[in-house]
């Protein structure tokens, strides 16, 4: 037992967190935001690190990991609310990876890979999908309907680009018919793409909880330091506790992942519901902490704030994950007894 | 990260599952003297085949567990239905704050009757007028030769009508800030000076009682950690109960949740999207619990303390487990308020959770100030 990173991906971590504070600052996010456009020498730079590949195999010129360590950097890449389609080109990857065919995967990993060809995915309804994350400049549409998948090309696809209450990220309502089902492992690979998503929201939680509590410490009313008041301390340990929650369910799931296949359904559950609770009560409660200021178009919370409701609904809400978890475990129980 | 038990880990585990299998001592009976009885006994079979203290170094008769191995010793416990050990605060308080603390005579004399369950140990820290602001007790010691004599008033004492010993925090200097005037003694429960009155909970049980001490004696040898150093005595104690007590409880929950699953799965309510939704809710945050739990023992174990997770479980813990009496109780339906249900009764001490071992709001007190660095009021 040993619920700890190895050295190298602690290295990783800090990497990131370092690359990303210089590169992805506030400033750069509200430029971004408000530009409706990406950084895209950021993304050039993560390309060139080999982040995009991350979690792609070699043979198609990823760097071979896993999906903890793609989970490591998508924190990192929330808790800096870098403004780049990594993430969902990431999760697109993961569902070509996972529930591809060989002619699939050697069609479109490469690209994934690379950054050149960026995927997404999104759950649709008989060829819809209302809300797709940077649809517009992906080359590869993952549609999952039901237990079904489908690959569509973006130019076979009609992209309606979208406005969001996120302006952090670019969205696209998408249509198409037909496409290539993905014959593979369709549940498996979404909840390969459930954990990197939430790990985007652990660490959009624990930035947001920082920003909450640096200020607690600051602002002064009644001539105290508001995070004196019980009101406002409180609210910051539950900020903790939501945010520790979540990071335990979320590494737990890259771990499933990597390691424990029949373990994985349930812990990318417990990680989504988890994290999108996390995400959006912490930001909200972020909100709160900043008082007036904390409404403001010009303090950075709601930037967070708003990219937390996208990425929560994002991939199924909790509700879907809550039934998911009673049905697994009423499952195995049900087996345990009768064995 | 590795989430699975390593070979060692897995050993343990085999050996203990297989010795609980084959000893096993049935359902508790009801009635509180005779559970106790019977945990009592069973702790001592515990002992017998070196299992009560397993996470005890050797040289006191424990198995050096890791605290991995420790955590195995619960779950495995817990997963057999199988009882606690009587002399819980021993075992879990008591004793490793001996081992901190105490003199080498003073560990010979009191560890191996603790894992024995032959001298059973009580917390004698609560004080009508000093709960949550525990610095502030009264009770009151003065140096009578070799002795201490000790006057004064505990309350919430669990388990004092059957114990031989108790921690006992009393004031030994008026003089001194309120932290820094207190001793922590061994207290033998069985003399004339201590007067013990069960108290009644809202269970109807008198699990806990009122102390009244009268010039009750306690020789000099029987201080723990040295006059006027009562304060740091108790805050190892209270260490131990917060991360101590939470592994085992935290599995105490997740075999509730269980059988509330297969009640409701039995009964045909979980059909109903309602209760399938807040079971689940439920069902994850017994997982972050554990969880949690487990990043805190890695932690421990690679750097010697817990990250800020690790102040986190008792709170997850008691607040998760009234949820979830509270949620069993209404989705089983009025049935499992009757005296037929176990259901009823455990919802009732579920109330306790959030106030025994330390109040939510004093936890997240303690979380605000030293694990987020907030400034404390003035
Ligand atoms: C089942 C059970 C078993 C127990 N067993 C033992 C035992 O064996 N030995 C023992 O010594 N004690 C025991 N206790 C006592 C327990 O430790 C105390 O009840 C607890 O510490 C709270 O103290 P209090 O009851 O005096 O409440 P108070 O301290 O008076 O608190 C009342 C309310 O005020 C809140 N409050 C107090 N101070 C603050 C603050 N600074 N900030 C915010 N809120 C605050 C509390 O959270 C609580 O909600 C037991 C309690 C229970 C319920």
């Amino acid at each position: 037992m040993n619920f700890d990173f190895t050295e190298d991906q602690h290295e990783i971590k800090r990497t990131a967190r370092e690359l990303l504070a210089k590169r992805s600052g506030i400033e750069q996010i509200r430029e971004a935001a408000e530009g409706e456009a990406y950084d895209e020498s950021l993304f050039t730079e993560l390309r060139e690190l080999g982040w995009t590949g991350i979690a792609i195999d070699e043979q198609y010129g990823g760097a071979g990991l896993g999906v903890v360590e793609l989970m490591i950097l998508s924190e990192e890449l929330g808790y800096a609310l870098a403004a780049s389609p990594f993430l969902p080109n990431a999760l697109g990857g993961l569902m070509i990876a996972h529930a591809g065919s060989d002619e699939q995967r050697e069609k479109w990993l490469p690209g994934i890979a690379s950054g050149e060809a960026t995927a997404t995915v999104a759950f649709a309804s008989d060829g819809t999908a209302e809300v797709v994350p940077d649809a517009d400049g992906a080359a590869v549409i993952v549609l999952i309907d039901g237990e079904d998948a489908t690959l569509i090309a973006r130019d076979d696809a009609q992209v309606e680009p979208l406005a969001t209450i996120d302006p952090t990220r670019r969205y696209a309502r998408v249509t198409a018919s037909g496409g290539e089902p993905l014959p593979g492992d369709v549940a498996g690979a979404l909840a390969r793409a459930e954990v990197a998503l939430s790990a985007e929201m652990v660490g959009i939680a624990q930035r947001t909880q920082e920003m909450g509590i640096e200020y607690a410490k600051e602002r002064k009313q009644f001539d105290t330091p508001i995070g004196a008041f019980q009101a406002i301390s409180h609210r910051c340990a539950q900020m903790l506790f939501d945010t520790e929650g979540a990071r335990s369910a979320t590494y737990f799931g890259g771990w499933a992942a990597d390691a424990d296949e029949s373990q994985l359904a349930f812990a990318a559950a417990i990680a989504k519901a988890a994290a999108s609770e996390a995400a959006l009560s912490v930001t909200a409660s972020s909100i709160q902490v900043h008082g007036g200021i904390g409404f403001t178009w010009e303090a950075d919370v709601h930037w967070f704030f708003k990219r937390a409701q996208l990425d929560a609904a994002m991939l199924g809400g909790t509700g879907k994950q809550r039934a998911r978890v009673t049905q697994l475990t009423a499952a195995s129980l049900a087996t345990a007894g009768g064995a | 990260m590795d989430l699975t038990f390593n070979e060692s880990e897995s050993a343990f585990r085999d050996e203990l599952r297989a010795w609980i299998k084959a000893n096993h001592p049935g359902d508790e009976p009801a009635g509180e003297d005779e559970g106790y009885a019977f945990r009592r006994d069973w702790q001592r079979q515990l002992y017998e085949a070196g299992w009560a203290a397993v996470h005890w170094p050797s040289e006191f008769g424990g198995r050096d567990a890791t605290l991995v191995e420790a955590a195995i010793f619960n779950e495995e416990l817990a997963r057999a239905r199988a009882p606690f050990p009587a002399n819980v605060l021993g075992l879990l308080l008591a004793g490793p704050t001996l081992m901190i603390w105490g003199t080498d005579e003073q560990k010979q004399r009191y560890l191996d009757p603790i894992m024995s369950g032959d001298e059973i140990w009580c917390q004698g820290f609560s004080e009508p007028e000093a709960g949550s602001d525990l610095a502030s007790l009264k009770s009151k010691a003065v140096r009578d030769g070799d002795d201490w004599l000790i006057t004064g008033q505990k309350v919430w004492t669990s388990g004092a009508q059957y114990s031989k010993w108790c921690m006992f925090v009393a004031r030994t200097d008026f003089d001194a800030p309120k932290h820094k005037g207190l001793t922590y003694f061994i207290l033998d429960m069985e003399q004339e000076g201590v007067e013990i009155r069960p108290l009644r909970q809202i269970t109807g049980d008198p699990e806990f009682n009122e102390l009244f001490l009268e010039n009750a004696r306690v020789p000099n040898a029987n201080v723990l950690g040295g006059e006027g150093n009562g304060w740091t005595v108790a805050l190892t104690t209270l260490m131990n109960e917060r991360a101590g007590l939470a592994f085992g409880l935290q599995v105490g929950m997740t075999v509730a949740l269980d059988e509330l699953t297969e009640e409701l799965a039995a009964s045909g309510k979980l059909d109903d999207p309602m209760i399938a939704d807040e079971l689940g809710a439920l069902r994850i945050k017994c997982e972050i619990l554990r969880l949690t739990a487990y990043r805190g023992l890695t932690a421990t174990m690679k750097y010697g303390q817990p990250g800020p997770e690790g102040s986190l479980t008792k709170w997850m813990w008691s607040q998760g487990n009234q949820e979830l009496m509270q949620f069993a109780t209404k989705a089983l339906g009025p049935q499992a308020l009757t005296g037929s249900s176990t259901w009823g009764r455990a919802m009732l001490r579920s109330r306790g959770n959030s106030i025994e071992g330390g109040t939510t709001e004093v936890l997240k007190n303690i979380i605000a100030e030293r694990v987020l660095g907030l400034p404390r009021k003035k």
